[in-house]
């Protein structure tokens, strides 16, 4: 059957109707893809995908409390894209809120954020220009750096659109100042520098994400078309042992201490013994991080954990741990104590005490009370040179601090083997042996724990982004001495606090004080020793239940160059620490100990 | 012989005319097969339901784009809040630092605390040695530890003040029952509205809230209004 005449002119229309929509769009194709290709991968081009880095924020280092000390800040750096602002005509239109508009010229913009900034117009052009003309394409160039967000704000408000900002990573902020400084550290332009934000920069510093986003050809950024590719993590926060309030209070005491006393400088420290967290750890000059440049060079580390000296008779009640635990002396012990002592040196070299005397009727006790240098040579011939240093070494002198701080010292000590026998004595009363306050920070907290060393500990841990906490301190404790021999020992340094001559200074009522005195001799340049001292006081609180060992060091005093300089600072610190932590008196009598015989 | 016999002749068929086209014949459809036919109405509600889906797709992307924006304005929003919040907690941290609260309250009159004492609350024993509170923290020449943040910094006398005034001026004043009574402006009630406020919480009359307390010295912080 053949199909009528209507049919075929319906089909027919239908059929040409299809054919001119396929015709058209092969037009169309073909016009977008050859003919008019160039002009639009060229406006494409100015519509790009633009790619910009996130940034994760450095984290915090705050104190046992959670107080910041040192914090990321948000600050921005106010950008600009050069091949748009001088595109052209160098104009945009801005709209103003009555509805008028008005044509403003890439110079004027740029003399409106210069204002808000601070900065100067000119530069900015230049720079602008001068981006220009090195890469026609340039679509970066910074107009100011760091600025707040109130500056910020301002400089948004303006509505230039070819204007941008972006964070600024290196912004860091430290609120509580020179609380701490030195062992905070700083940061300079891309990089920590010092301290802790060096050390404990894979904790602090946190990781870049990336994300790209679509732009309009006048700048705009086009909601909705930012993909992320890559999160940005921020850095962990570092958590330290120390106290920001007590740790202030130790910086300001030192502070007053070495002006009244004209030291070149001073370090202090508080230990808790049972755990050996540093509560405070203490240098003058101190550095304030916020403005590294007003101190000098010299202080801006840490001389608490990076400058050996020689301690002088701070360091004795080891010594005489040592004896008491090896068995060869007892506390009840009767020594004689001649004016000098020269066994076995060369003609003419002799170890004298600190006030002349004839021979003296001591015992241990006395030694220790009166910081006979005499009385200490005397004992330690009762144990090999070897097993001394040895015990030496047990208490940490030679080795780094478990802290592991920037640039931590870990201080000389003869070789036993081929002393020399003036060195061999002198060792023990904290000459011919170069120690850091750290590690005399370590005995003491040894002594006061009942002879068990416990690692020296600053940073508590990094509790990271996502929650998980890293870098837990080491609790291994280390048996340096017996207990006995421990508690024997701040027992006759309890004679310091109650019956020297520092006593009225150091003494606290109801309080059993364990305490000793330092006043070492600085070698000179040319090898032997000078005027110039390193004075220091150390003491145990309490005695019945000891808590927290203080040390504290002024170095090279010029108005009085014995330990009485340190005293002073000593007596403040430690009655600061029981105030802080609320240590209980003491609820034992002082026991009744013979010095003399 | 002629006949005047008229012939029958056949009729020839007369010549045809203009070839007309067969006529076109259509069965007429019984009632039956009317019936079965498609109906036109329903197409058009096919097509109508396809027009209205397409339009209420539109209107759902519509809404959509609308949330999208309204989402990135909201994000915005918040990221300019977070930043605003960062900005203050930055300068609440400087204010929070040691050097600045122990020069404050030493400005309030505050002094160094004495010993502690002990209270053994099982055996009610009273250990330790109480020494007199008072003096400085700080020695003469003040505070020594540097916070190069806190140049010139500290609290703004002026903001308290207006503080104090904005704060007078929304909460209403009340008299408790202990006859604290609260001004708001006046002469100078500082000191003694404060020893008033002191007695009436230790008199243990803790109910009711306490009117705000301003004292109108500027400079004076207000003591603290529990609610």
């Amino acid at each position: 059957m053949s199909h009528s005449r209507s049919t075929r002119r319906r089909l027919a229309v239908s059929l040409l109707i299809v054919a001119t929509l396929a015709v058209g769009c092969v037009v169309r194709l073909v016009d977008l893809q050859v003919v008019r290709a160039d002009a639009l991968t060229e406006a494409a081009d100015k519509q790009q995908r633009l790619s910009v880095t996130t940034y994760g924020t450095r984290g915090d280092i705050v104190d046992a409390d959670g107080t910041v000390l040192a914090g990321s800040v948000q600050r921005w750096n106010i950008t600009a894209s050069p091949k748009i602002a001088l595109d052209k005509d160098q104009t945009f239109d801005r709209k103003a809120k009555d509805g008028t508009t008005t044509k403003v010229t890439a110079q004027e913009a740029v003399a409106e954020v210069a204002d808000i900034t601070g900065g100067s117009a000119d530069t900015m052009y230049a720079t602008l220009t001068k981006a220009v003309a090195a890469n026609p394409n340039s679509d970066f160039a910074y107009l100011a750096k760091a600025v707040p967000l109130a500056t910020l704000k301002k400089v948004q408000k303006l509505g230039i659109p070819w204007v941008y900002s972006e964070q600024d990573t290196s912004a860091r902020n430290y609120p509580n100042g020179a609380i701490a400084g030195n062992l905070v550290g700083y940061v300079g332009t891309d990089q920590p520098l010092a301290g802790l934000e060096l050390t404990q920069n894979s904790c602090l510093a946190g990781t870049n994400g990336e994300q790209s986003f679509e732009r309009s050809p006048q700048g705009v950024r086009i909601p909705g078309s930012t993909v992320q590719t890559k999160a940005a993590v921020d850095g962990g926060t570092l958590k330290l042992t120390i106290d920001s309030d007590l740790q202030w209070y130790v910086q300001q005491v030192l502070a007053e201490q070495a002006a009244v006393y004209g030291a070149q400088w001073a370090t202090a420290s508080v230990v808790r013994v049972k755990d050996g967290h540093i509560m405070a750890a203490a240098d003058w000059p101190s550095v304030d991080p916020n403005d590294v440049t007003a101190t000098p060079a010299s202080s801006r580390g840490s001389r608490f954990f990076s400058v050996p000296y020689e301690p002088g008779s701070i360091m004795k009640p080891a010594t005489v741990a040592s004896l008491l635990d090896a068995g060869v002396i007892t506390k009840d012990q009767k020594v004689d104590v001649p004016s000098r002592y020269d066994k076995g040196f060369p003609k003419g070299a002799f170890i004298k005490d600190v006030f002349p005397h004839p021979e003296m009727h001591w015992t241990v006790a006395g030694v220790i009370e009166n910081s006979s240098n005499i009385g200490i040579s005397v004992l330690s011939e009762n144990l090999s040179v070897v097993k001394r240093t040895a015990y030496l070494k047990k208490f940490g002198f030679g080795t780094k601090t478990a802290v592991g701080f920037q640039a931590e010292s870990s201080g000389i000590m003869h070789n036993p083997i081929g002393i020399d026998p003036i060195s061999d004595k002198a060792q023990q009363f904290g000459q011919a042996i170069s120690v850091t306050a750290a590690q005399l920070a370590g005995m003491y907290q040894t002594l006061g724990n009942g002879g068990v060393q416990m690692p020296l500990t600053l940073v508590e841990g990094c509790t990271h982004a996502d929650g998980t906490v890293t870098g837990a301190p080491d609790t291994t404790p280390k048996r340096v001495v017996s207990a006995a021999a421990a508690h024997d020992t701040l027992e006759m340094m309890e004679t310091v606090a109650t019956t020297s001559n520092i006593s009225p200074i150091v003494s606290i009522p109801g309080y059993r004080i364990a305490a000793k005195t330092g006043t070492a001799q600085v070698a000179t340049s040319s090898g032997t020793y000078g005027s110039d001292r390193v004075v220091s006081v150390a003491g145990i609180t309490t005695v019945d239940n000891p808590e927290y060992a203080v040390v504290v060091t002024l170095g090279n005093p010029d108005k009085i160059k014995t330990s009485m300089a340190a005293a002073p600072a000593f007596a403040a610190i430690m009655k600061q620490v029981i105030k802080t932590y609320r240590v209980p008196p003491s609820t034992t009598p002082v026991p009744n100990i013979p010095l003399t015989w | 012989m002629s006949t005047n016999l008229a012939l029958a002749r056949p009729l020839r068929r007369p010549a045809p005319e203009t070839t007309e086209a067969p006529r076109h014949l259509e069965v007429a459809a019984s009632r039956a097969q009317r019936r079965a036919r498609p109906k036109v109405v329903y197409a058009l509600i096919v097509v109508a339901g396809i027009g209205v889906i397409l339009f209420a797709q539109l209107l759902l992307s519509i809404a959509l784009a609308d949330g999208a924006y309204r989402i990135s304005s909201l994000q915005t929003q918040q990221r300019d809040y977070t930043r605003q919040q960062e900005s203050l907690q930055e300068r609440l941290d400087v204010l929070g630092s040691t050097q600045n609260l122990t020069t404050r309250a030493e400005d309030l009159g505050m002094v160094k605390s004495g010993y502690p004492v002990f209270l053994d609350a099982g055996t009610g024993a009273v250990t330790g040695t109480s020494s007199d509170s008072g003096g400085s923290l700080v020695g003469a020449s003040g505070n020594l530890v540097g916070n190069s943040l806190l140049k010139g910094d500290g609290v703004d006398d002026q903001a308290v003040q207006d503080a104090q005034e904005q704060n007078a001026a929304q909460t209403p004043t009340t008299e408790e029952d202990g006859g604290i009574a609260t001004t708001t402006g006046g002469s100078d009630t500082g000191a003694t509205t404060t020893g008033t406020t002191a007695t009436g919480t230790t008199g243990g009359s803790s109910g009711g809230g306490t009117g705000a307390n301003v004292p109108s010295a500027p400079g004076v912080i207000p003591s603290p209004t529990t609610h």
